[in-house]
This record gives structure tokens, C-alpha cells and sequence, in this order.
């Protein structure tokens, strides 16, 4: 946009024209000292736990600690620029984000400036980086499902609106693909989305939004980044920013999904932070607090009621684990925090099962009132079943020969684990899940190879898409699983059936067959 | 008033060390408590900031032999009560013996500082720092400390400093509070102003743009 002179003029004029000389106010103190980014401060005798400090040049702070004679404060942002014995001033205000639309489809920093080259965020609208959690009477419980798109998720551990649901697991175990794919799936659901990079490289992060660009995913999300590079105060605020600006979304009424990737490099610099700080350690080195660093961050997803909007918030935090040891002091806590969690192992991951997801101890506690009644009726049992599977291909191993009946639930668990392979970036709509996931679980997947599960699969949804587009309307109108849809299904899959033994080979796919 | 003294560092910078601020604060108020007693508060302190800014320096590594573990106690006791008996009130001797019993005599220019401040907070008086752009006489000084009482409602210890970069105007800081009257903050917030009315000018078009 372009400003004419004139134009410049008559601001600059009206503007000079209403000055008033005020006098500005301010309670001010002095650094005493600075390093690894943060600074203690002798005076700021008023200064509020939480409030920001500016230093000359225009760098912020956050008063941390407050102590009898001086103040700790963390430096946001450059703290080379800050020396000691210079003037520190309070704000009187609490740290804020810009929040709204304008930030959708941007790169931002933890404090909200952008960093995708983009031009400034044009919008007045704030939010308090830190804020209190929706009590008891503003919530409802959580009912709507939000699709990740995965079959495996969807099916067993289904994910509501205002669910936090944890995703733990080792390094490379396709933890941050979830989150991602999760995001691409809302494309056409309304749900902004709001991806949080805490402590990575910088690469992974340009490759994650280069993964959500090229899916059209970017339209709709906003991605926080504090990578490896940047000060531990700003890896530590930056999930609470990001909530802030998700959470904006929530009070007005409409749905947000936030993924934190991951807090426990989130919980790694408030160590820092709070070391440097003097503050006691505790287990691990872990300062005491560091539950409640998580716990308040987390209780801000929420459904909220009728009479507030119904809005919501649901968050998928990611936890990394070393050498799959969940009983560790940060995923314990986050564990417990959390409305269940998705435990991926690197074992299934290798043995080329991904999402590597272990059904027996991933869970959901909101259960299936997260769940289209469709998917409800489709997928109960499914998680019982495979985890009953697994312990019967440990026996199976031993070599022992196997009555039919054993054989034959044997060949339905590894159908079913075929079944729930799925590609990366390649979400499928509910509809699709249900309809594969009915075929495996009716058994109509007994007959086909092993390795040819995927490919049956694919022409199956191709062939549903295309010649009997009744069955997908219904369900998709319904969503749920009656007799006469019934019906329709086995008609479908009868003719699939019919079609495929005729023709020698299956019919070229459409969809994913990876 | 005291017009700036380059030997008297204002109480209102940062100490040199925090925790010595602290302990001196400590003592500061027992001391001005047992003076009180005595009624002679003004006589203690005067009495405190002499040996500190005209009797210390003039005796050579005076400090390390107050800091000096190898010294012992009771050799600084002998020395400060040879030193100063008959010469200073019996409550400042007592004084210093009972620092020189605990060790504490390094602490002695810190507690200058502190029972500075514990008598005027006592008496209601303030420390504050005025600050201008130019050198001022002291009529102008007498005038401005009046205008700044008055319109505050207290009374003041002032300090008077220069700094050319404030371009015109005053700047006061009491304790930890600062009235900036001075021209280049006034510049900073115009500018910081017009910078907020462009952004909101950007907005309203685009939103304007975007309803159409």
C-alpha cells in the first residue's frame, strides 16, 4: 500500500496538532548483571511476577524472579544488547501476542513478530501470553470428534474437540508426522490450526512448513517457531504464546488445534532458565514447578459452553522419550496431565508398521463420545482385538501348530494391521476410514494376501467413489452405521469383489497405496 | 538540597554488591534505632560519614586489614577502640566495635548508604535525582525543587545531574519512580504513535478492502 505525501502530512499534522506534552511515568531499575539470557536487577521495587521490563534498544524482558533486593529477569531476545548498569523500565503491562486473523498463515516468533519476511502483522488485537485456564462452569464435556485423518488414531484412540492428547515416543518415530497430518486433515473442517516448534532445528521446522504449504495447509495455520538457536526464554514462553493466539480463536466461538513439538525441550529450558535462576532443583534438575509449567499450559484446551461460544481448543502435545522410557519425570507428568496418549515405539516403526502406534497402552479417556456413531460401531473392539492378536503372535512364534480357530483370528490381526498402515501426509476422510475399517473388521479381508491389503484397499475407496457414490452420501449424511447402510457396504464390497476376480489384476488406484 | 557531589554516590544507584546492601540495611536501622535513644541521629551519621569519606582514605590498605581473616577479631576491636575512643560519641564507637565483633567493618561505606536512607525515610524525605539537558544555576535548582515539592506533596533530598541527550526538559527519579519530561522521550512517543497510526491506517484499509 502506498501513502501519498499529503497524506503523511495531514497525519503527521493532526498529530502535532493534538500533542500533548504528558509526562511519562515509569518505574525504572538498573542491571546489575546479565548472561545466558537473563538479568538480575537492583530497583523495579513495584514490578509485578510476570510483568515485562523493557532495556534500552527495545529488548523485552519478564520479571521471573522477585527477590528481597533485586529482580531476575529473562531476556527476550537479544541479550548481547543489554549491559550492565543499563536502565531497565517497567511496562505495567503482562507479555502480549497479536492475535486474530491477521496471524493465520504466518511464521511467527514467540512474541509474535513475524519471521517469514512477510511484512508486520497488521492487527491491534492482543492477548496476554499468560492467562488463566477456563474454570469449571465455562466448559462442556467434550463430544465432537476432530478427525486426525488417521485410521489408527480415529478408530482407537479418537481425539474430541478440547482433548489433550499427548503424542510420546522416541526419536524418529513419526511423532511430529501426526501432528502435521492432523493439521493437513482439518483442511476443510473450520479448525484453525497453530503448530508450536520448541527447541528444533530450524531445518526440520522449514521442512514442516514447507509440508503444510505444499498441502494447502498453511490457508489456516499459524506456526510459532523457537528453534534450537534462540534463547532457552523464549523456547520456554514460546507454547504459552502460541496458545494465546489459539486461544483467541476458542473465545470466539470457533475450533483451534494446537500441537507442541515438543514440550519436553519446552521443560529442558525452564531447567535452564530456572537454574540460572537460582531457583532449587529438583528430580532430574527439573525446578519444582515444572508440573505446573505444563498443567496450566494444557488445562487451557478446552471445550467451552454453549453460553461462551462452544468454542474450543484441543492440543496435541509431543513428548520425546530416551529409549522408550515413559516413566521418566516430564512424560509421567505430562502423562497424568493429558486426556490420554499415543505411544509410538521405534520397533513397529522399523518393522514398517506406521503410524508405529502401540494399540495396547495408546488410549483415549474421552473415549467414544469423541466418535461419529458410524466409526463408534465399526472400531469397537478393534483396540481389544489387536492388542489380543499381538499376544497371540508372541505365541505363535514359538512354532506350536495352531487349531483353525487361533488361525484364523491370527490372519484377521495381521489383516488389520495392514489395514491400519497408513502413508504419510495422506489423511483419509472419515468416511473412507469407516468404510475400510468395516471391510477389515467383517472379515472381508480374510481372502486377500497380506501385501496386497493396501492396494485392495485403495481400489476399494476408488471404486466406491466412483461407482457407488449412494453408500458415501449416506454416510456421510448420516454418519452413522443403520441396517440399510449396512447393506449398501456388503452390496459395495460384493461388487468390489466381483469386479477385482474377474479382471486379473486390481484396478489401478487412485488413493495412497504406500 | 544537596547540590551533586561527585564523592557522594547517590543512594539511588545500584550497589556494588547486593548482599552487602543488605546486611548494611540490617545494621543501619540498629544503629538509627539506638541513636534515637540518645537523640543524637544526625550527630551518628555525620559522625559515620566522616571516618568513611575523610579517615579511611588516608590510611593505606585500610580495607584489607578490615577484610583480613588473619587479623582477628579482637586485634580490630583494639585498633578501632584505640583509634576512635574519646574521639566519637559512645554510641559510634559502640557501633563500630559491635561491626568490628562480627567481622562486618569492610561493611562500613555501604552503611553510610544505608543509614542515609533509613534517616530520611524516617523523616519523610526522599531521595531524588533531577536530571537536565543543561547545567542550571542554583536559583534555577532552588526553583525547580520547589515546583517538583510541591507538586508532588514531599519533600525531596535532590542530586542535580547533566545529560545532553535528554535534547531539553527534566527528568526526576525518585527511588524507583521516573517523571520523564524530557524532549527526546517525547520524540520517541510521537514516533512510536505515528508508527501505530499507520499500522491502524494499513488495517482499516485492508478490512475496508476486505468487506467490499
Amino acid at each position: 500500500m502506498k501513502f501519498n505525501t499529503d497524506e503523511i502530512a495531514s497525519v503527521l499534522r493532526e498529530e502535532i496538532d493534538r500533542y500533548q506534552s504528558g509526562i511519562d511515568v515509569r518505574e525504572v531499575g538498573q542491571v546489575l548483571e546479565v548472561g545466558d539470557g537473563i538479568a538480575r536487577v537492583w530497583g523495579l521495587s513495584g514490578v509485578m511476577a510476570g510483568e515485562m521490563v523493557e532495556f534500552p534498544g527495545g529488548v523485552t524482558g519478564l520479571a521471573f524472579n522477585l527477590e528481597e533486593n533485586s529482580v531476575g529477569v529473562i531476556i527476550l531476545g537479544d541479550y548481547l544488547k543489554v549491559n550492565e548498569g543499563d536502565e531497565v523500565r517497567s511496562t505495567g503491562k503482562l507479555l502480549s501476542v497479536p492475535v486474530g486473523d491477521a496471524v493465520i498463515g504466518r511464521v511467527l516468533d514467540p512474541l509474535g513478530n513475524p519471521l517469514d519476511g512477510k511484512g508486520p502483522i497488521a492487527t491491534d488485537l492482543e492477548r496476554p501470553v499468560e492467562t488463566l485456564a477456563p474454570g469449571v462452569a465455562d466448559r462442556q464435556p467434550v463430544r465432537e470428534p476432530l478427525q486426525t485423518g488417521i485410521k489408527a488414531i480415529d478408530a482407537m484412540t479418537p481425539i474430541g474437540r478440547g482433548q489433550r492428547e499427548l503424542i510420546i515416543g522416541d526419536r524418529k518415530t513419526g511423532k511430529t508426522a501426526i501432528g502435521i497430518d492432523a493439521i493437513i486433515n482439518q483442511k476443510h473442517s473450520g479448525v484453525k490450526c497453530f503448530y508450536v516448534a520448541v527447541g528444533q532445528k530450524d531445518s526440520s521446522v522449514a521442512v514442516a512448513i514447507d509440508v503444510l504449504r505444499k498441502h494447502g495447509a498453511m490457508d489456516y495455520t499459524t506456526v510459532i517457531v523457537a528453534g534450537a538457536s534462540v534463547a532457552a526464554p523464549l523456547q520456554y514462553i514460546a507454547p504459552y504464546s502460541g496458545t494465546a493466539m489459539a486461544e483467541h480463536f476458542m473465545y470466539n466461538g470457533e475450533h483451534a488445534l494446537i500441537v507442541y513439538d515438543d514440550l519436553s525441550k519446552q521443560a529442558t529450558a525452564y531447567r535452564q532458565l530456572s537454574l540460572l535462576m537460582r531457583r532449587p532443583p529438583g528430580r532430574e534438575a527439573y525446578p519444582g514447578d515444572v508440573f505446573y509449567a505444563h498443567s496450566r499450559l494444557l488445562e487451557r484446551s478446552a471445550k467451552l459452553s454453549d453460553e461462551h461460544g462452544g468454542g474450543s481448543l484441543t492440543s496435541l502435545p509431543i513428548i520425546e522419550t530416551l529409549e522408550g522410557e515413559v516413566s521418566a519425570y516430564i512424560p509421567t507428568n505430562v502423562i497424568s496431565i493429558t486426556d490420554g496418549q499415543i505411544y509410538l515405539q521405534p520397533d513397529l516403526f522399523f518393522a514398517g508398521q506406521r503410524p508405529a502406534m502401540n494399540v495396547g497402552i495408546s488410549v483415549s479417556r474421552v473415549g467414544g463420545a469423541a466418535q461419529t456413531k458410524a466409526m463408534k460401531k465399526v472400531s469397537g473392539g478393534l483396540r481389544l482385538d489387536l492388542a489380543s492378536f499381538r499376544e497371540l503372535e508372541a505365541f505363535a512364534q514359538l512354532g506350536t501348530d495352531l487349531d483353525a480357530a487361533t488361525q484364523s483370528r491370527l490372519d484377521r490381526g495381521y489383516c488389520m494391521v495392514e489395514l491400519l498402515k497408513q502413508g504419510q501426509y495422506q489423511p483419509l476422510d472419515i468416511v473412507d476410514q469407516v468404510l475400510s475399517i468395516y471391510a477389515g473388521t467383517r472379515g472381508h479381508l480374510d481372502d486377500v494376501k497380506r501385501d496386497e491389503v493396501a492396494a485392495w484397499e485403495a481400489g476399494f475407496l476408488t471404486f466406491v467413489r466412483d461407482q457407488t457414490p449412494e453408500v458415501r452420501s449416506r454416510l456421510e449424511e448420516t454418519k452413522a452405521l443403520d441396517d440399510e447402510t449396512e447393506r449398501l457396504i456388503e452390496a459395495a464390497i460384493a461388487e468390489y469383489k466381483r469386479q477385482i476376480q474377474g479382471s486379473k489384476k486390481p484396478e489401478p488406484t487412485l488413493a495412497g497405496t504406500t | 538540597m544537596t547540590t551533586e557531589d561527585p564523592k557522594r554516590s547517590s543512594s539511588l544507584d545500584a550497589p556494588r554488591d547486593i548482599g552487602a546492601a543488605r546486611l548494611a540495611k540490617v545494621y543501619a536501622q540498629a544503629i538509627v534505632d539506638a541513636a534515637d535513644r540518645h537523640q543524637c541521629q544526625a550527630e551518628v551519621l555525620e559522625e559515620f560519614t566522616q571516618i568513611v569519606e575523610d579517615v579511611l582514605p588516608r590510611v593505606d590498605n585500610i580495607a584489607s586489614v578490615f577484610e583480613s581473616p588473619r587479623i582477628s577479631t579482637s586485634d580490630k576491636s583494639a585498633l578501632v577502640r584505640d583509634t576512635f575512643s574519646e574521639k566519637v560519641l559512645p554510641i559510634t564507637l559502640n557501633a563500630l566495635l559491635v561491626l568490628a565483633d562480627h567481622g562486618r567493618l569492610g561493611l562500613l561505606p555501604e552503611l553510610v548508604v544505608a543509614l542515609r536512607r533509613e534517616l530520611d525515610r524516617q523523616a519523610g524525605k526522599r531521595e531524588a535525582v533531577l536530571t537536565t539537558a543543561h547545567p542550571i544555576t542554583p536559583d534555577e535548582q532552588t526553583a525547580i525543587l520547589k515546583s517538583v515539592e510541591g507538586s508532588l506533596g514531599e519533600s525531596l533530598t535532590a542530586h542535580f545531574s547533566v545529560n545532553p541527550d535528554l535534547l531539553g526538559g527534566l527528568v526526576v527519579r525518585i527511588e524507583d519512580t521516573v517523571y520523564d519530561h524530557s524532549v527526546s522521550t517525547s520524540l520517541v512517543s510521537l514516533a512510536d504513535r505515528l508508527k501505530q497510526r499507520s499500522i491502524n491506517e494499513i488495517q482499516h484499509r485492508r478490512d475496508r478492502l476486505g468487506s467490499t
